[in-house]
């Protein structure tokens, strides 16, 4: 396994190349996943082996407390998150300004490291970022929310215990953990929201990637009109999840954007085969949660 | 392959054989040893129904595989062509094979 100590927080890296290794002047593209029940590996399978085979510098890495980066009882605000970001180039070597690509929190990640260190930043690509100019702490907080219920539910614990087995019950084991023994939850409530007049003045292009039927879709117009130089797709019968769904089409995305974006834009055609929609209980989740209710803290404790 | 002559199938096996216990020794490290201890690992076996490799793991042991093996076997351009779903359905024994391929492939012939 690949670990680096980055901004005094061991980190588990996964650095991809195209065989023979990556040329000298390869996009370097660091790839940034979502939080608490997600890890590097859904960038690594997704888009990072086929963007290193079509020839970018990849760089996938365990945000802290995910996958196998380490669990710190502290430092999961966002801009702890940031300088892990710096601490992990700067540890890498990387001078060159990289593309950053981000899904969900990581896309939110992305943004703000763009408008904090644009100089290190070459592109971002944000695939379903929760954003928002006012209340984006609590928005963070009610994702986190969102999979507190998901484990919290008994038919649903039950289900992952009995049912999906191992796989299933370490991930969710493994997010009960990260919630309850750290302060994750806090830290994601005090995101601070984003700056209308920083965001005008973003120096970087950005690709904005939403599912149309996705429970945030409503803030993906508001990015594009603040973001000077934004592209915005968004996927028709995808949810939040389009990094798992259109896994094909975002590759061939990912493809012209990093290495031949002077070609026509790919043009996406839905799959007629399935809908994907978001489910009900992720509707009708009521904004903001109060994270230190006692039964909420009981359910994290059992 | 065809037209393999016998001596040549019989030195194939051999090396399948050879890298099988490899891939293994790999896993069971990535597993753990607790879990692992009992477990067979054959051609036949599958990441995900029989072994319940998390994705996470998955990425660990293509870590070690690519550090034992290096720049001969393109573990990357491997996994560029599937998802992670055909990627954690894969049988351990087609892993072997990519890996006996590239091994065995003239170093100056190109990647299909």
């Amino acid at each position: 396994m690949t670990e680096v100590i980055a901004n005094d927080v061991r980190l588990h890296v996964q650095r991809l190349t195209p065989k023979g290794g990556a040329a000298t002047d390869a996009p370097v593209v660091v790839m940034v996943h979502g939080m608490v029940m997600d890890n590097m590996s859904s960038f690594y399978f997704a888009l990072g082996t086929w963007l290193a085979d079509a020839g970018c510098d990849v760089i996938c890495y365990d945000l802290r407390g995910h996958g196998r980066s380490e669990r710190t009882a502290a430092g999961y605000q966002l801009a702890d998150s940031l300088a892990d970001l710096t601490g992990l180039l700067d540890v890498l070597g990387v001078d060159r300004p990289v593309h950053v690509v981000g899904n969900s929190y990581g896309a939110t990640m992305a943004l703000a490291y763009g408008l904090e260190s644009s100089d290190r930043v070459a592109s971002l690509t944000l695939i379903e970022p929760p954003f928002l100019i006012e209340g984006l702490g609590e928005e963070m907080a009610r994702s986190l929310s969102e999979i507190l219920v998901a484990m919290s539910d008994e038919e649903v614990a039950g289900w992952i215990e009995d049912g999906a087995g191992r796989v299933a019950g370490r991930a969710l084991r493994s997010a009960r953990r990260l919630i309850g023994e750290t302060t994750i939850a806090t830290d994601m409530l005090a995101t601070p929201p984003f700056s209308r007049d920083a965001l005008a003045a973003l120096p970087v292009p950005v690709l904005a990637v939403y599912g149309e039927n996705s429970d945030i879709i409503g803030q993906a117009e508001g990015l594009a009109a603040l973001v000077p130089d934004c592209t915005l797709v968004i996927l028709a019968h995808h949810t939040h999840m389009v990094l798992r769904e259109a896994t094909a089409f975002l590759r061939v995305l990912l493809g012209w954007w990093l290495l031949d974006r002077d070609a026509p834009q790919p043009e996406f055609h839905p799959p007629t085969e399935r809908r994907f929609e978001t489910p009900e209980w992720v509707t009708q989740m009521v904004p903001p949660p109060n994270l230190a209710r006692p039964e909420i803290a009981q359910k994290l404790s059992t | 392959m065809s037209g393999t002559s016998g001596v040549a199938q019989a030195d194939r096996t051999s090396i399948e054989a050879q890298v099988l216990g490899e891939v293994a020794e790999d896993l069971r490290e990535v597993i753990g040893e607790e879990y692992s201890l009992d477990l067979e690992i054959t051609a036949e076996t599958t990441f995900s129904q029989d072994l319940e490799l998390e994705s996470i793991e998955f990425v660990a042991l293509a870590d070690r595989l690519r550090e034992r093996y290096g720049d001969p076997v393109d573990f990357v351009g491997f996994l560029a062509k599937m998802d992670v779903d055909q990627v954690i359905n894969m049988h351990v024994g087609e892993v072997v094979q990519f890996i006996v391929d590239s091994l065995r492939a003239p170093a100056s012939a190109g990647s299909a």
